[in-house]
């Protein structure tokens, strides 16, 4: 814990690296909705995350590759912040770590309750990766909920390179 | 029949990961399972544990980890709920089976003093009873009655508190008005039904090797 306050102590006072077009946009449970279904006709990898959670952390930079390696591809990355939204603190802190980290891909923030946003999401644990084929429909939600099937990195990236297949004419 | 196959076939075709609950919230465990065996697990008080060595009429399994702000937010409510059980037949027992170097034995051992921990504190290195118990956030509970049948798991109670970066603590929901663990305890020891049995545990997630 104390590794990961620091950790963001640092990013919340550098600006050195920051890109300004990076934002946290806040959206409520069914605006979250809206927006996923503006990306209709790409693959779209939502991850989602939070600052309290050390693996979502951990995975963030291997999102980042796949997005830099799959986004000539129709392949949309988007993260989802699931910090409380009364949080302020948190909020920004997240908001440093992507500018920080460079994530160049649209990231949304639930400002709604967290126990709520957990429940409409069908989320049991985060780090999840929520993946979407270009039909807007639901195909593979990676997730820790099981403690003999955990997900991998590989495991995100087959699923994307399966959707990549399947859209092929 | 046939739908089941072809849920399947769907399932094999898509490649699709997907987990088949076994409680509304647990991959692994459902209400009125049996309660995992786990043999000489090491402790934070120097000893080793059995199951076998519980002889309680009910027994708690908590699900923890150092490192989480969660669980220090909801560390203080903890030892009052132990504290409160002290004079009856209630075993609490804490787990870890964390990895990472905040969560094993050695930091278990003083996080457990810094915070005043009034119960067992066990590691298991090889992360077994977190597997058998379907155990996948830090904090969770599982309750188990004296036949060690799973009676309740999930929350604390119905608002899961976060210790912030400055040590204050703060809840989702405000002050907590259901307190399912406690509630579940004494429904247990008084013969009575345990409502609810199985609630969503907020927290961090258990990092299975």
């Amino acid at each position: 814990m104390k590794k990961i306050f620091i950790l963001i102590c640092f990013l919340f006072f550098s600006t050195s690296t920051i890109a300004s077009s990076i934002s946290l946009k806040p959206v409520s449970l069914d605006q979250w909705q809206t927006e996923l279904s503006t990306y209709k006709n790409k693959i779209v990898v939502v991850d989602m995350w939070a600052t309290w959670c050390t693996s979502c952390i951990k995975r963030f930079p291997k999102m980042l590759t796949l997005f830099h390696q799959y986004k000539s591809q129709n392949v949309q990355f988007i993260s989802l912040n699931l910090d409380d939204y009364e949080d302020t603190d948190s909020i920004i802190a997240a908001e440093k770590f992507l500018k920080h980290v460079k994530a160049e891909f649209p990231n949304y923030h639930i400002n709604e309750n967290l126990m709520t946003a957990f429940e409409k999401l069908n989320l049991i644990g985060i780090p999840a990766v929520v993946i979407y084929d270009i039909n807007n429909k639901e195909r593979y939600r990676l997730t820790g909920d099981n403690p003999y099937k955990q997900f991998t990195d590989q495991d995100i990236e087959k699923a994307i390179q399966q959707l990549i297949k399947e859209a092929k004419p | 029949m046939k739908t089941l196959a072809q849920f399947v076939f769907a399932v094999i075709l898509m490649n699709t990961p997907i987990t088949l609950l076994a409680g509304k919230y647990n991959a692994i465990l459902n209400i009125g399972d049996s309660m995992p065996e786990f043999k000489q697990l090491p402790t934070t008080d120097n000893a080793h544990i059995s199951s076998s060595d519980i002889k309680a009429s009910v027994v708690v399994l908590i699900s923890l980890a150092n490192h989480c702000p969660w669980v220090r937010g909801m560390d203080k409510d903890l030892i009052k709920l132990v504290d409160s059980f002290k004079n009856q037949d209630v075993r609490f027992i804490g787990f870890s089976v964390n990895h990472m170097e905040d969560d094993r034995l050695p930091a278990m051992k003083e996080h457990a003093k810094k915070a005043g921990y009034n119960f067992t504190y066990m590691f298991d290195e090889s992360q077994e009873i977190g597997r058998q118990l379907g155990a996948t956030r830090t904090p969770e509970y599982f309750i188990f009655d004296k036949n060690r049948k799973l009676a309740y798991m999930g929350l604390l109670y119905n608002s899961p508190a976060k210790m912030n970066w400055d040590g204050s603590i703060k809840h989702i929901n405000g002050q907590p008005t259901q307190f399912y663990v406690q509630q579940a305890i004494n429904a247990i020891l008084n013969k009575q039904t345990v409502n609810p049995e199985e609630t969503r545990a907020h927290g961090c997630s258990v990092k299975y090797n």
